[in-house]
């Protein structure tokens, strides 16, 4: 239970504070409200008398700044009774040089820095700013990495930059020569064919590809892919498997045939590790820049499914012509082939696989083989299992972890805050050299509303900083741990923390952000038509006003 | 004289001080007497001061007691308050007490 003093002693100090920022005007009626406050009856009724009385100078105070002229000088016949400002000031003025200082520290911190970029990533999409993790026109940095990895002779280096580059054909060169410098990483080669499929190099690099690595379907499948943009930008997009080219079914038939895929995310994240290191890269937005990439043509898996239904059926025309033996090769051909794409196959191709097990069941059931056949059975239901688990898991990381959702509300609130302080430190030191009589700093003497503005803001600064700083430090440290050691298992946190710190703070209230970013620019506008009225309305405030009311 | 526009709540305030013209009044008592809370009040009674229709003076009361601010009406709000009161006689009904208790 609180003491009953407590309000009263709250009261009082909300009084003083009040009188404290209150214009010279108001003084005495300040201290009139204050001394009255020892006669009222009862802690919350001068809790309440003092809210109000603290509410009306607070009121004047705004007054002060908006309508200076209001803020008249006048002879108080209590002043010196009340006499307690020099030691107040001095004290204040020390408060804010302190948070400001204290704040402004904080930059020398390189995971503070980064936390700070971070926290700006909101504006992005409200300032038109491309991101980093969008491709860009230009990107500076990445062209000095580029620059110097070509003095320096350095094929990782090089091969980090053309798979990072906007333009196709630079990113095509970059690419040869970081394998000339070195063979090993022809690799880079299917990374940027997936990127860019209609580059005229792939013609050249795959066959490279499948002389460098023969067992990975992968080439095969960015053959395909280039067939299928070619046939979508002529619009000519067969919907029968048997009517697409015999290359695209050459391409297919020899994916199917591979023993194994590779979209090299291993490797990748290997080489993007390394040149991190060796380059000092820490920007978070371009280290976790490839994790939200497929690695796979985008058409493999549509290819795919519908490749391996046509192969189903075909099993099934040959199940008709007796050819059992036939039939299950091609079944088994669609399950293997299944296994081997894993999840990167997606709900269609696990649902053809799935058929192709209980196409497999049935054979099997209708030789009266029981135990193969309640085996086949059971895969078919483990896939129907393991596709609503990922389901569930999609959506799950679809709406994000709470803590990694909290935490990116804070970095983007702190950054926010941070930004408002600051404006506020900045304006309330503009005022006062504005009005002081000339720019030296000792016969510089701000005002009470000035001071307390401007501790305001100091307080926030510092309190923003340490918030942004606080939240951000779990990330940093996920993002120096995969630099330093390759860990990537909490790599998805961070992904999703950053996904969430790009979403404008309040614009989570709308369905499409382009609607967020009109009201912003409406809300701007609105306050600007205001801030305009307002030095228009300072510019009469000498008028006379006629029908006053009192 | 040109006369203001003046809302109940000063109407109010008016007739309090026009009970006792002459009497100093303090915050507190004026509020408890009106029915207002310091918030409503003390504007009236700052731009009752501004149009010089009120003036104020600082009492010490006793030993250790900060001073309290009082208030009276000048001359030319006591002629204020007779013309008004005259327009608008029943304006002050209704009032209750802002606090329970209390002296003034």
């Amino acid at each position: 239970m609180m003491p009953l003093a407590y309000p009263r002693r709250v009261a009082a100090l909300l009084l003083r504070f009040a009188i404290w920022i209150a214009p010279h005007d108001t003084l005495d009626w300040g201290h009139g409200m204050l001394s009255e406050l020892n006669h009222v009856h009862g802690s919350w009724a001068a809790l309440i008398w003092a809210m109000g009385g603290a509410g009306v100078l607070a009121k004047h105070a705004v007054l002060a700044v908006v309508l200076p002229g209001s803020n008249r000088r006048t002879a108080s016949s209590a002043g010196e009774l009340f006499a307690k400002e020099g030691p107040m000031r001095k004290t204040t003025l020390a408060a804010i040089v302190a948070c400001t200082v204290a704040s402004l520290l904080f930059f020398l911190a390189p995971v503070f820095r980064q936390a700070f970029h971070v926290s700006l990533a909101q504006w992005h999409d409200v300032l038109h700013i491309r991101r980093t993790l969008d491709y860009q026109e230009s990107d500076p940095e990445l062209e000095d990495l580029a620059r110097k990895a070509e003095q320096n002779h350095d094929a990782e280096g090089l091969a980090f930059a053309a798979i990072r580059y906007c333009d196709e054909s630079e990113s095509a060169r970059l690419a040869d020569e970081a394998v000339h410098l070195d063979p090993k990483l022809s690799w880079i080669y299917a990374v940027i064919a997936v990127q860019h499929s209609s580059l005229s190099e792939i013609d050249r690099w795959v066959p490279e590809l499948e002389k460098w690595d023969p067992q990975n379907a992968l080439p095969h499948f960015i053959v395909a892919e280039k067939i299928d943009i070619d046939q979508v930008v002529r619009e000519k997009i067969p919907h029968r498997v048997e009517e697409q080219p015999p290359a695209w079914q050459n391409a297919l038939a020899a994916a199917f045939g591979s023993p194994r895929l590779d979209n090299y995310h291993d490797r990748l994240k290997e080489l993007d590790r390394r040149v991190l290191l060796r380059y000092g890269l820490n920007d978070p937005y371009r280290v976790i820049g490839e994790e939200r990439w497929y690695g796979l043509p985008t058409y493999a898996a549509w290819d795919s499914s519908r490749y391996a239904e046509s192969i189903l059926k075909s099993g099934e025309l040959l199940e008709v012509q007796r050819n059992r033996i036939g039939a299950v090769e091609k079944y088994w051909a669609v399950a293997r082939f299944g296994q081997m794409m894993g999840s990167a196959g997606g709900f269609m191709m696990r649902r053809v696989v799935r058929d192709a097990y209980k196409q497999l069941g049935r054979l099997s059931e209708k030789e009266r083989h029981n135990e193969e056949a309640a085996f086949y059975a059971s895969v078919a239901a483990q896939i129907d299992n393991a596709q609503q688990e990922e389901n569930i898991s999609i959506q799950n990381r679809f709406r994000g972890g709470d803590v990694s959702r909290w935490n990116a509300f804070i970095a983007r609130a702190s950054g926010l805050m941070m930004l408002f302080s600051g404006g506020l430190l900045l304006t309330c030191a503009l005022t006062v050299i504005a009005r002081g009589p000339s720019l030296r700093l000792s016969p510089l003497r701000p005002g009470r509303l000035n001071l307390g503005l401007g501790l305001g803001g100091a307080i926030g600064s510092l309190l923003s900083s340490a918030m942004l700083y606080v939240s951000y430090r779990p990330y940093a440290e996920i993002l120096q741990r995969f630099i330093r050691t390759g860990d990537t298992s909490r790599i998805p946190e961070l992904s999703e923390f950053l996904a969430y710190a790009q979403i404008p703070l309040g614009a989570e209230q709308f369905k499409h952000l382009g609607d967020f970013v009109f009201y912003f620019w409406v809300g701007v506008t609105v306050l600007c038509i205001l801030a305009l009225l307002l030095v228009v309305l300072r510019h009469f405030q000498h008028r006379e006003r006629a029908n006053a009311t009192i | 004289m040109k006369i203001p526009r003046i809302s109940p709540q000063t109407l109010r305030v008016l007739e309090r001080f026009a009970e006792r013209p002459t009497a100093w009044c303090y915050g507190y008592e004026l509020s408890r007497e009106t029915g207002l809370k310091s918030g409503t009040l003390y504007p009236i009674l700052m731009r009752l001061a501004k149009f010089s229709l009120l003036e104020t003076k600082w009492v010490t009361t006793e030993d250790g007691v900060p001073p309290r601010h009082t208030y009276r009406l000048t001359p030319k709000g006591i002629e204020l308050v007779r013309s008004s009161l005259v327009a608008a006689p029943a304006a002050a009904k209704g009032r209750r007490p802002a606090f329970s208790g209390g002296r003034a």
